[in-house]
């Protein structure tokens, strides 16, 4: 397409009082502007989710215009103030996914047909010069399913199941909801064999969604029935039913993800790193970052997950390991892979392997970005030609040889275990040799290692009352350890457990006041200065 | 599901832009879509009848029209779909003419754009579900806030009906600025003259509560059952006994306060009335100006004075809410260049209104300094389509008042030279342009041109200004120059607006619901506008709207029940985790947190609260509160849809 052919396509948010009513006006005066704008009524541009900008800029738009009355004469008195907020915070992470120029947000008032036709005028030319939204696809046609049950129930060991309930009794959502039971999914499931009905029911149920995968069910199953690969597995074929789980920030995070699998978006994800960090262009080690640069702006500040990255670079830095980082790096594709879409999945993995080059080891930060490159690349890609390993692994092996002084850190803390990391991976000892390396006292919870309870989400998918009274119980066990410090090996067990304990708490707030930090913060608050 | 998809030419509004015939073709391909159909005006009865025949006998139950703007006919359709007994939020309209013909030309690019717009609207109706309003009773009582001329019909208006008012006024008498005005154009009545009666009419009227000297302080609740608060200012002498007698006002050492009431222009007592024929006729004192020496309360013979009054808090229930708080007169030393408040024979209008009175401080006659002026300079547009300061709307009596002053000048001083500069005189109302013509007959001269400045040469008054007419600058003396100061919104016009939430226009004025059609309304159902607080006005016109106001009130008074809104908030308790975002960002206290089980926590919306904007559904992190008629699913469809994705 050469540039003057270019007809962009702008999708418009406008409100219902001021900016659709200005629309409207700019018809009635019969003013005139270029046909590229759809508009999308809501009552009010506080209604305007960050996540549809992001699904519309994913399904290709050219641009997006978000409309509302000027400050002071919003109809619901301040929903625009709460929109500029909202859409400026996404601003910014458009920016580091390089789509910034691409949303727009103006205040058009009733009385203001004309600059509405302005505004819209102004905004094509602007996207004729930045060219088509690099994401534009071309009629996607769904995949056909390939979805078979019986094999399925084969290659999960579904068929071994001897009824036995244990897996419902050690199941953390079925000890709050008690209509909930992974044993009665399968029963279902081997029905399902020979009866469609039964079969789409088991596909359609939202219990298939509210399985944390956390995998305390093949802990202790005793037929070694493989349930959470095989709820992986299903949702794929229950998402193509239109069953799909329920994803926190209105599906904002799912759409980051899918955006990502552009291979022609020029993000810019390394704004984090400051002076102070220094990184290498060519080295063994890369250091894997994930989403972190782009939690802090959905999640606000308060979770502070890029410390989380600067603490890493630290402590690398301080054994000497100056790792690579690249700009280029897509989402690893966990939570696309576990809300049942392989294929958006698949083309994340692929990026990130074409882009990970002449590297001999990866090191991770979040465990489900550990578990997807250890587990499931090369269960769709073969062997990879780097080794995956988690902070916690390469902090253990760097301080065993001599290379990082830590002042001694006085303090108890309690170690919380992702399920990703401890039962998915049996990585259990390493974070708790690390934490008593750094000279802190380890006091367990009452359910640790392989009993460890689930943050309550994964893959942002169903986070619900249940994870919240999850999350309490959990905090509430930590600080009955009396440690001083509930450390976390996972950047999203620390954002959930934060959350849970943000507003307001069903129980009395000392019973959960226990400081929340990931093990590579607290790694790195006690690293020697000037140390190596 | 079957859809129905109604294509309107509106003439060829639509049809000479958007090809008719290939939209219908485009719909009939979109999913669950039965029928499409065009036609010439859906609006009209054939085209209402054609959707409900088809309703009938094909069974449709989602209808997508496709034609104006929402804002327009979404009512009309939705009657539509309740004839036929299909649930009116199931309509979906797509707004292809204001939205669409109307603004572009290329007939191609436009119907490209318009099966984009069908396609959205399409995959929205699919997803639409019925929803259902809830009854709420109605408190029979309504609050009227000002006590001048409008909030006057309005309380009238609404006891005469039969329902209770609570008038609440500020001031110490109701009465406002028309108590002011000397006499009324065109007419010339004597303002007081015709005011007082219905003050007095008020005071006697047992539906009225009369509340002066009284603010309102905060305002819950909703249309048909609203929660006041006001708050009675201490006027430190019990009303319910003053007499009204005057036996405290003379032995009051305190005797040198400026008259408020007068502008300034003579000095008041204390303890005090505003006027004589003030309605109540209580005494206020000014405890700001009193050294509580006791003499009043010595001599207050039934005891009514009470040095040490306390603000008092009254709750109300009301079921209806009329503001009519009024205006300001615009204050003429931000235009410095008239030398109002330099010169002391540069006086404002309403000044002018107190000297003229008969009951004004010169019991009439026009004097400045005790000498009769003999060559008066009237200039208007003082604050009025002024940009520069910020005003760009024409305050509409200033010309018709310049005027009246200039026949008032002619009378009390027949050999005054009257002269007036103008921008345009704008005699639009009845009888205005014959009174104009009148004025000019008794020698007034007008001339045409905004004066630039008034300055002081030796003991008279300069007047700069260019003839326009003439095109040639020019200056001319005077003992006295009235300034035509504009009618602008009331100081505090943001607070009351704050508090009532309603809207301001741009100007500062509170916003009418739509400035057509309603009028009378605000934004905020239940709660109705009057006279200049909605914009400047002659006093026909406030008593108009006033009167309207109040019909529109009884409306509402009229009912047993109102239905609510219902496209409100609702919360999946499931999946609510109780954190409070909803709470804490809902500008109407609509959804609580509340324990719903043992230790869980869980949000409520009170549905009659709710007004539909959807700020908590965004601040809810994990989609517990779905947005009713504007969900999640709705919008991603139109989004999938439009960009040609699966929905």
């Amino acid at each position: 397409m050469t540039e003057t052919d270019f007809d962009p396509e702008i999708i418009a948010f406008c409100c219902n009082w001021c900016s659709y009513a200005g629309a409207d006006l700019a018809g009635v005066s019969r003013l005139k502007y270029p046909p590229n704008v759809s508009i999308i009524r809501v009552m009010c541009s506080g209604r305007v989710e960050p996540s549809y900008i992001l699904k519309a800029l994913e399904l290709g738009a050219d641009g997006v215009l978000v409309c509302g009355c000027h400050p002071g004469d919003c109809h619901y008195i301040s929903g625009n103030l709460k929109a500029e907020k909202r859409i400026n915070a996404t601003g910014e992470l458009l920016e580091d996914l390089g789509l910034d120029k691409r949303m727009h947000l103006e205040w058009v008032s009733a009385s203001e047909g004309a600059r509405f036709a302005e505004v819209v005028g102004g905004f094509v030319d602007e996207l004729k010069e930045i060219g088509p939204n690099p994401l534009k696809q071309n009629g996607v046609i769904p995949k056909k399913s390939e979805f078979n049950l019986e094999a399925l129930i084969n290659e999960t060991k579904v068929y071994y199941c001897v009824e036995c309930g244990k897996c419902t009794s050690a199941c953390p959502v079925s000890r709050l909801d008690p209509t909930y039971s992974p044993r009665q999914t399968i029963e279902k499931a081997l029905e399902g064999i020979d009866n469609p009905k039964i079969k789409n029911e088991m596909l359609i149920d939202r219990e298939l969604w509210s399985c944390l995968t956390c995998g305390i069910c093949g802990e202790k199953c005793p037929s070694d029935v493989k349930y959470v690969d095989f709820v992986k597995r299903a949702r794929s074929e229950a998402s193509r039913l239109g069953s799909i789980g329920n994803c926190s920030k209105a599906g904002s995070l799912l759409s980051l993800a899918k955006i990502q699998t552009n291979k022609n978006i020029k993000q810019n994800r390394l704004n984090w790193i400051t002076d102070d960090l220094k990184i290498g262009k060519e080295g063994d080690l890369l250091y894997f970052v994930g989403c972190l640069p782009y939690f802090d702006n959905l999640f606000g500040d308060t979770t502070n997950s890029i410390d989380i990255a600067k603490s890493t670079v630290k402590i690398l830095n301080a054994a000497g390991i100056e790792p690579v980082i690249i700009n280029d790096e897509r989402c690893c594709g966990h939570d696309l892979l576990w809300g049942g879409d392989f294929e958006n999945f698949e083309k994340l993995a692929k990026l990130n392997l074409e882009n990970i080059k002449g590297v001999k080891r990866v090191v991770f930060s979040c465990p489900e970005c550990y578990r997807t490159f250890k587990i499931d690349y090369p269960e769709y890609f073969g062997d990879l030609d780097f080794e995956p390993i988690h902070i916690s692994e390469l902090l253990e092996e760097l301080i065993d040889e001599g290379k990082l002084e830590f002042n001694k850190l006085n303090e108890k803390v309690t170690y919380h275990d992702p399920c990703r990391l401890g039962r998915h991976l049996g990585i259990y000892d390493a974070p708790r040799n690390v934490l008593n390396a750094i000279g802190a006292e380890v006091i367990e919870m009452e359910n640790s290692k392989s009993s460890s309870i689930c943050c309550g989400v994964s893959a942002w998918i169903n986070c619900d009352s249940f994870s919240k009274q999850m999350q309490i119980k959990r905090i509430c066990e930590a600080k009955d350890t009396e440690a001083d410090y509930l450390v976390t090996g996972c950047p999203k067990c620390k954002i959930h457990m934060k959350c849970s304990v943000s507003n307001k708490v069903p129980v009395d707030r000392e019973k959960v006041d226990i400081s929340i930090d990931d093990l590579s913060v607290i790694v790195s608050r006690a690293l020697k200065s000037g140390g190596n | 599901m079957k859809i129905g998809v109604y294509i309107c030419h509106c003439g060829i509004n639509i049809a000479a832009t958007v090809d008719v015939e290939k939209l219908t073709e485009h719909a009939e391909s979109l999913p669950n879509v039965a029928i499409s159909r065009n036609y010439q005006y859906m609006c009209s009865d054939p085209g209402q009848d054609l959707i409900k025949r088809d309703i009938e006998e094909l069974g449709l139950d989602r209808i997508v029209v496709s034609a104006c703007s929402p804002r327009i006919h979404e009512p009309t359709f939705r009657e539509v779909m309740k004839e036929s007994g299909l649930n009116p939020y199931c309509l979906e309209m797509v707004n292809i003419r204001e939205q669409c013909s109307w603004v572009h030309e290329d007939k191609k690019r436009a119907t490209k754009k318009a099966m984009g717009l069908l396609s959205a609207s399409v995959a929205r109706a699919s997803l639409l579900e019925p929803l259902e309003s809830k009854e709420v009773g109605v408190t029979k009582s309504a609050l009227v806030i000002g006590g001048g001329i409008a909030g006057i019909s309005a309380a009238l208006g609404i006891a005469d009906q039969g329902f209770k008012v609570y008038l609440v006024e500020k001031d110490s008498s109701i009465g406002g600025r028309m108590a002011q005005l000397d006499k009324t154009f065109p007419t010339l009545d004597c303002s007081a003259c015709i005011l007082t009666p219905k003050m007095v009419d008020v005071s006697r009227n047992p539906n009225i509560e009369l509340m002066t000297y009284s603010e309102v302080t905060d305002v819950k609740g909703y249309v048909g059952n609203f929660k006041v608060t006001v708050t009675k200012k201490p006027r430190y002498i019990d009303e319910e006994i003053c007499t009204g007698c005057g036996d405290c006002a003379s032995a009051c050492p305190y005797i040198r306060i400026p008259h408020e009431f007068n502008m300034g222009i003579e000095l008041r007592g204390n303890p005090y009335v505003p006027f004589p024929q003030a309605v109540p006729l209580v005494y206020s004192i000014d405890r700001k100006h009193c050294n509580t020496c006791g003499n009043c309360v010595a001599i207050c013979e039934p005891g009514a004075i009470d040095l040490y009054q306390e603000p008092k808090d009254i709750e109300l229930d009301v079921g209806a809410i009329v503001v009519a708080t009024g205006y300001d007169m615009f204050d003429p030393l931000l235009k410095p260049e008239y030398g109002y408040g330099e010169y002391d024979n540069v006086i404002t209008g309403l000044e002018f209104e107190r000297l003229s009175s008969a009951s004004g401080p010169t019991q009439g006659k026009i004097l400045i300094n005790g000498k009769e002026p003999k060559n008066i300079v009237l200039i208007q547009c003082v604050g009025s389509r002024d940009k520069e300061i910020g005003n760009e709307y024409c305050s509409r009596v200033c010309c018709m008042y310049t005027a009246k002053h200039a026949h008032l000048i002619r009378e009390k001083v027949p050999d005054a030279n009257i002269s007036i500069f103008y921008m345009d005189v704008r005699a639009f109302g009845k009888a205005f342009e014959e009174f104009y013509d009148r004025v000019r007959d008794e020698k007034v001269q007008y001339i045409r041109g905004n004066a630039s400045e008034v300055y002081k040469k030796g003991d008279k008054l300069v007047v700069r200004a260019e003839d326009t007419l003439l095109g040639k600058p020019m200056e001319m003396e005077a003992d006295l120059v009235v300034l035509a100061t504009a009618i602008v919104p009331k100081e505090d016009s943001k607070d009351i607006g704050n508090l009532l939430r309603i809207s301001q226009s741009p100007d500062g004025f509170f916003s009418e619901a739509h400035p057509k059609l309603r009028p009378m309304d605000t934004v905020t159902d239940g709660i109705f506008l009057a006279g200049c607080c909605q914009g400047p006005k002659d006093i026909p016109d406030t008593v108009a709207q006033a009167r309207g106001a109040a019909s529109v009130a009884c409306g509402v008074l009229a009912k047993d029940v109102l239905l609510t809104e219902a496209s409100v908030a609702c919360v999946d308790e499931m999946l609510c985790r109780g954190c409070g975002e909803c709470e804490e960002t809902c500008e109407y206290g609509a959804p609580t947190v509340e324990e719903v089980r043992p230790g869980v926590f869980a949000s409520r919306i009170n549905e009659v609260l709710c007004k539909g904007c959807g700020a908590c559904a965004v601040a809810c992190c994990n989609g517990a509160i779905k947005m009713r008629h504007f969900t999640d699913d709705q919008i991603f469809a139109m989004i999938k849809a439009k960009m040609g994705a699966p929905v």
